[in-house]
């Protein structure tokens, strides 16, 4: 039915403006069929005001959202092939869980036995079977998510919009869920957009991400690329912990070669393309890529950036061991070891050390990408 | 003395509530056991009573004459109640839709009737609706509308009308505080999942505004029962109300034992009709609740 090579949702252009702010600013994507794709964001972002604008909530100011390649124009929600997942589940309070699942299938006239089969079939699905006479007031916040899911999929939308789902659920339940829906999208093979602020959540569970900011996409790709190669320092500090050191641009091209405001001279893998010498800039490192070495004891040669520091703190994490190294420039820098490395609780506070990455793994952003 | 209500909290709640029983217990327990015991004594001549028991007052209650009256009194409040909420409901989802800023405004707009006396205010109605001289019938016939005076004054409609427009604000005032607390994501809610502006409506918000709703007619219905200046006045001495034959009892014919049963009886009802109303009503509203 769902032909792959026209994208389940497709936003051309899209803006969004209230009164005078502009929410949502000529975002433009593409999301393939049975895609899991994640709008990860900060609050206000304009995530939100994306995913309501697919699913009817919100009309674009300018722009087309285009589902199985229909333009989808002044439709309300319930002419869209799409079905929702609200923050904090929004289930009716007066009805009871089945009740509650089978009200898509009642407003569209569905035969009372087909009902029944249904609801039976998602309560599976969800693994909720027995529940159907509670009410959504005598469920736990895991339960009431995974009611507001099968309420959703009993439609069999085209393309399912998560709003935040899990952002009610504590650590421990939420990590749960994430699997779990991860394995539900997989076997009902939906396409899911999903918007989250928690950077973590999206690398675990999607397929693609878009980072958004200030009602922008910045960056979209799979997760090791969007945590690996972030466009813009924005991505690079939002999705994952990062080093940042302010330094000076000396050399772009082939090779980029930055300047520390403590002297120290570092090779980048990569340089933001609108960079050039001379410029004030920041260098990103993540901190799993960096080690540190006793002076004399560090490795050599082009491919390895070396730093000069002091052991300021040394904390114990369970799996690692974090490192706070301060540099003569004025900056600090994170390092984590993890536990079982030779060198993970060899560092003393106060001790001095040379802190060594890859040069490979430093890319440099301008100061207010 | 203080650390004696620092060792008994129960005490140092007594104490608080000693004043409230003392009013409730002079001003309501007492009054209302003195109508129930006279409800069970005899007329004197002269107004007073004659200590000795008799169930004769309440075998008058059910004279066609009395009886009948009590019933038209049940229908007016039922009427009432059933046009407070016809036009109340509509005015209250408009209030709890309207921007916070806005609300507050329109609430405080309801209340403003308030600030006039019930008494004036039925008085105005008095001649807006009178039959020969009430502004509406003259002007009606000045343009030539109508050639006779319409019959807007004296009946029921005219009683059920004063009540509606006396009554209004404690229908919309419960309404209101149950539609505003609903949260607006349920509506959307059901509309991704296909109801129609009537569906969302029907299965949705009625549900949820059923609290507000039985509280609404409750808070209508008991006070439109027992009325008695809105029938004298708009009824025009022609149509009584149950009231206004209690009220003509301890007044007029100085008959405190039939009218103590008249009351008790009206108390009655009042009683089962809560109960019964909030037992039904409440358990549909509370699907929604604990």
């Amino acid at each position: 039915m769902s032909d792959a090579s026209i994208p389940a949702v497709e936003l051309r252009d899209v803006v969004k403006r209230f009164d005078d702010v502009v929410a949502v600013d000529h975002v433009s994507l593409q999301i393939a069929p049975g895609e899991f794709f994640a709008l990860l964001g900060p609050s206000g972002s304009g995530k939100t005001t994306t995913l309501r604008m697919i699913g009817g909530f919100e009309l674009p100011t300018e722009g087309e959202v285009f589902i199985e390649g229909e333009p989808q124009g002044y439709k309300p929600p319930y002419q869209r092939p799409v079905n929702t997942v609200f923050q904090n589940y929004a289930l009716f309070p007066h009805m009871t869980v089945a009740q509650n699942i089978a009200f898509g299938l009642e407003m569209r006239g569905v035969p009372k036995d087909e009902i029944r089969r249904r609801v039976g079939e998602m309560l599976d699905l969800v693994r909720l079977s027995g529940y159907e006479k509670r009410r959504p007031h005598q469920l736990s916040g895991g339960e009431q998510q995974r009611v507001a899911l099968a309420r959703a999929l009993i439609n069999q939308p085209k393309v399912l919009l998560l709003d935040e789902p899990l952002g009610a659920l504590d650590l421990k339940l939420r990590k749960a869920m994430q699997l779990e829906l991860k394995a539900i999208q997989e076997q009902v093979g939906i396409t899911f957009v999903y918007v989250t602020h928690d950077q973590e959540e999206a690398i675990t569970m999607a397929d693609r991400i878009a980072v958004m900011n200030h009602g922008r996409v910045l960056q979209v790709g799979p997760p090791p690329e969007v945590y690996e190669q972030p466009h813009t320092l924005f991505v690079a500090d939002f999705i994952g912990e990062t080093n940042f050191i302010p330094v000076e641009v000396l050399r772009v091209g082939a090779t980029v070669e930055v300047l520390t405001a403590g002297g120290a001279r570092l090779q980048a893998g990569w340089a933001e393309p609108s960079l050039n010498a001379g410029a004030s800039a920041m260098a990103a490192v993540r901190p799993e890529r960096m080690r540190l070495y006793r002076p004399n004891a560090a490795p050599e040669g082009r491919s390895w950036n070396r730093v000069e520091g002091i052991v300021r703190h040394v904390i114990y994490h369970g799996l690692d061991i974090r490192y706070e190294i301060h540099l003569a420039g004025g900056c600090s820098l994170h390092v984590r070891l993890p536990v079982g490395h030779p060198e993970a609780g060899a560092f003393q506070r106060g001790e001095h050390v040379i802190v060594v990455w890859p040069s490979e793994a430093t890319r440099v952003f301008r100061r207010d990408s | 003395m203080n650390d004696a209500l620092r060792r008994y909290p129960a005490l140092r709640a007594w104490l608080l509530l000693a004043p409230s029983f003392l009013w409730l217990l002079l001003f309501f327990i007492i009054p209302l056991g003195i109508i129930v015991v006279y409800s069970f004594l005899q007329r004197d001549v002269y107004g007073g009573v004659i200590w000795e028991w008799t169930l004769d007052n309440y075998r008058r209650v059910f004279d066609p004459l009395y009886f009948k009256t009590f019933l038209y009194s049940l229908w007016i409040a039922f009427l009432t109640a059933f046009f407070s909420l016809l036009f109340g409901y509509p005015l209250a989802y408009f209030i709890a839709t309207r921007p916070e800023r806005i609300r507050n405004a329109l609430v405080l707009a309801l209340m403003i009737p308030f600030w006039t006396n019930f008494l004036v205010r039925t008085y105005a109605w008095l001649t807006l609706l009178r039959t020969n001289t009430g502004l509406i019938n003259v002007w009606l016939m000045q343009w030539g509308i109508i050639d006779k005076p319409l019959p807007l004054f004296g009946n029921t409609f005219a009683i059920t009308l004063g009540l509606v427009y006396g009554w209004m604000p404690d229908m919309i005032l419960p309404i209101y505080a149950a539609l505003e607390q609903i949260d607006h994501r349920l509506l959307e809610a059901a509309e991704d999942l296909y109801a129609s502006g009537w569906q969302v409506f029907r299965r949705v918000i009625w549900p949820l505004s059923l609290p507000g709703v039985v509280a609404g007619t409750m808070l209508v219905f008991i006070p439109s029962l027992g009325a008695f200046v809105t029938p004298a006045i708009l009824g025009g001495g022609k149509r009584l109300m149950i009231g206004n034959v209690i009220t003509n009892q301890f007044l007029g014919a100085h008959d405190w034992p039939f009218g103590s049963a008249l009351s008790v009886l009206m108390m009655a009802v009042m009683l089962l009709a809560t109960l019964v109303y909030f037992r039904t009503g409440g358990e549909r509203a509370g699907q929604g609740g604990l």
